[in-house]
């Protein structure tokens, strides 16, 4: 049992204390929405239990990815790449029904990618998607000879490996840097570290904007995100990143940094699903069916904080 | 043994394998586990189709459930032999009759009669990807003369394109199988048994708008 725990795990104070941070702000929003649906039920505080109940799947995930041995967080991490790239394939209107075979080679690229994040070859990491595959893709296209409209799927294929597979996996990556003497934590807390505020930004706009929402700031793409909720979160997740940059090397200053990259990463990431979303006129895919798919709900803001904060951190401490 | 080969088969390998890697996604399945006899109905664009099905049927009814497939088709090979007799369980159907056949109907009747299911696809064929074609009468004949059994309507979308028909690659995308409550049928005449059951298949669809739209 032991050789699955990540080696030195229960020495790591600074991730353990975290971890338990989040199981308490978990346990703490189940019983406020379990309360709350006793006074008031209804379908607003239906809907905060229902994202509650994928918010412990979150973090379950993480968490797990973060205890158990790398190499299986690594198989996690592109497990979820893959079926988010699923996801935006099956949904994604643009995608011709001749590129099925295509697809084959997107979902390919997943296991040479996490393959390159665990072994840690860092300049083949980052040129693999953007570079190669950018390439690849577009040649097998124009291999497979079904000329109309073969723009769209050119661009259309390489975006959505961007973002669902080139982004995730900078989350595994992190578990990959070396050790810096005098930082404990680690790549497990660098990775704890942007997941939580990433989610905690989501939740921290949602909340403000309910609150105190007047001026909309995208209406076309989402309506319910406001300025007031955007600001709200924006300076709520710097204050959090300030307390909790334990888990990273960061200065004072610099957390403050980090928490700006991954407020604005995030809402990036949202309003783009938002807006794919809307353009194959759906709302929210993890609502429809109640219980199934949602992935790119759940990860579309880490699509973006993710990679933005990998660079942060590498250039300052590990480049 | 062959009910153990199916759960294994079924069970341990398609339901994990559809499930995780393909990306099927069963919605209210719960509905499935209903005691034969019984006759599912379903739109067909893949041989996924009857895998998903089976996959999601309760253990205690796999070896009483039977998939009716073409004879000219799955009798072909011995290898399509094989399939349709040990991991199908299916009822093979000749789509031309010679003298003295049994009608395909009263082949059928018979089955049911010893308290067996059917899976159905009134489709006939597989057809195009996500296009949803007449229904044959062959279910309106069934139920006709079998109104006590309960029929269970279901739809599913995106299989077409995991894998269509005359391809043998498969590719993993999202699909969904939503299954109806088990109902008995209103009309009595076998045309409009036909309308009703595929009315009901259609209505699985539009419960969930953005599978219209897939």
């Amino acid at each position: 049992m032991n050789y699955l725990l990540s080696n030195r795990f229960t020495e790591n104070k600074e991730v353990l204390s975290i971890i338990l941070v989040i199981l308490g702000i978990l346990i703490f929003a189940t019983v406020l929405f379990f309360v709350l649906g006793r006074i008031y039920p209804g379908d607003k505080v239906r809907e905060l239990q229902q994202r509650t109940k994928s918010w412990w799947i979150m973090a379950t995930v993480f968490i797990l990815a973060t205890v158990l041995h790398p190499a299986i967080s690594f198989v996690a991490f592109a497990l979820l790449s893959f079926a988010a790239l699923r996801e935006l394939a099956s949904i994604s209107k643009n995608v011709r029904p001749e590129d099925r075979r295509v697809i084959i080679w997107c979902y390919l690229a997943i296991p040479v990618q996490y393959f390159l994040a665990y072994m840690g070859y860092f300049n083949l990491f980052m040129i693999f998607i953007p570079v190669i595959m950018f390439i690849w893709i577009p040649f097998v296209l124009v291999v497979r000879g079904f000329t109309v409209e073969i723009g769209k799927s050119m661009s259309v294929l390489p975006v959505q490996l961007m973002f669902t597979v080139f982004s995730i996996s900078h989350l595994a990556y992190l578990l990959s840097l070396p050790e810096l003497s005098g930082f404990n934590a680690g790549g497990r807390g660098l990775l704890l570290f942007v997941v939580f505020l990433t989610e905690m930004n989501d939740v921290f706009q949602f909340t403000w904007g309910k609150l105190l929402g007047k001026n909309k700031i995208i209406e076309k793409i989402s309506p319910n995100k406001t300025w007031e909720g955007f600001i709200g979160g924006f300076i709520t997740t710097i204050v959090v990143a300030y307390f909790i940059r334990f888990l990273t090397p960061f200065t004072a200053i610099e957390s403050l940094f980090a928490g700006a990259i991954i407020a604005f990463g995030g809402f990036i990431g949202d309003v783009i699903v938002s807006a794919i979303k809307r353009d194959i006129g759906l709302k929210d895919t993890g609502n429809l069916i109640p219980g199934h798919g949602g992935i790119l709900d759940r990860i579309d803001s880490l699509a973006i904080a993710a990679p933005s904060f990998f660079y942060f951190v590498y250039n300052l401490y590990y480049a | 043994m062959k009910w153990l080969l199916m759960v294994f088969y079924y069970k341990l390998l398609m339901r994990p394998f559809l499930g995780i890697f393909v990306g099927v996604k069963l919605v209210n399945s719960e509905n499935l586990r209903q005691s034969a006899p019984v006759i599912i109905v379903s739109n067909h664009n893949s041989h996924l189709d009857t895998m998903s099905l089976m996959a999601a049927l309760p253990v205690n009814q796999l070896l009483r459930t039977h998939p009716v497939a073409a004879a000219d088709y799955f009798g072909g090979s011995w290898l399509k032999r094989f399939i349709s007799r040990w991991v199908l369980n299916a009822i093979l159907i000749k789509r031309t009759r010679e003298a003295g056949d049994l009608s395909p109907t009263d082949q059928l009747i018979q089955f049911i009669d010893k308290g067996h299911s059917l899976i159905l696809f009134p489709e006939g064929s597989r057809g195009e990807p996500e296009e949803i074609q007449a229904f044959q009468k062959g279910i309106g004949a069934i139920l006709h003369r079998r109104p006590q059994v309960p029929y269970i309507p279901v739809f599913m979308s995106g299989m077409g394109r995991i894998l269509p028909k005359g391809e043998t690659l498969l590719v993993p995308f999202d699909a969904y199988v939503v299954v109806g409550k088990p109902r008995n049928v209103q009309h009595e005449g076998v045309l409009e048994i036909v309308h009703e059951v595929k009315q009901a298949v259609l209505a699985q669809r539009d419960q969930y708008q953005h599978i219209n739209k897939l």
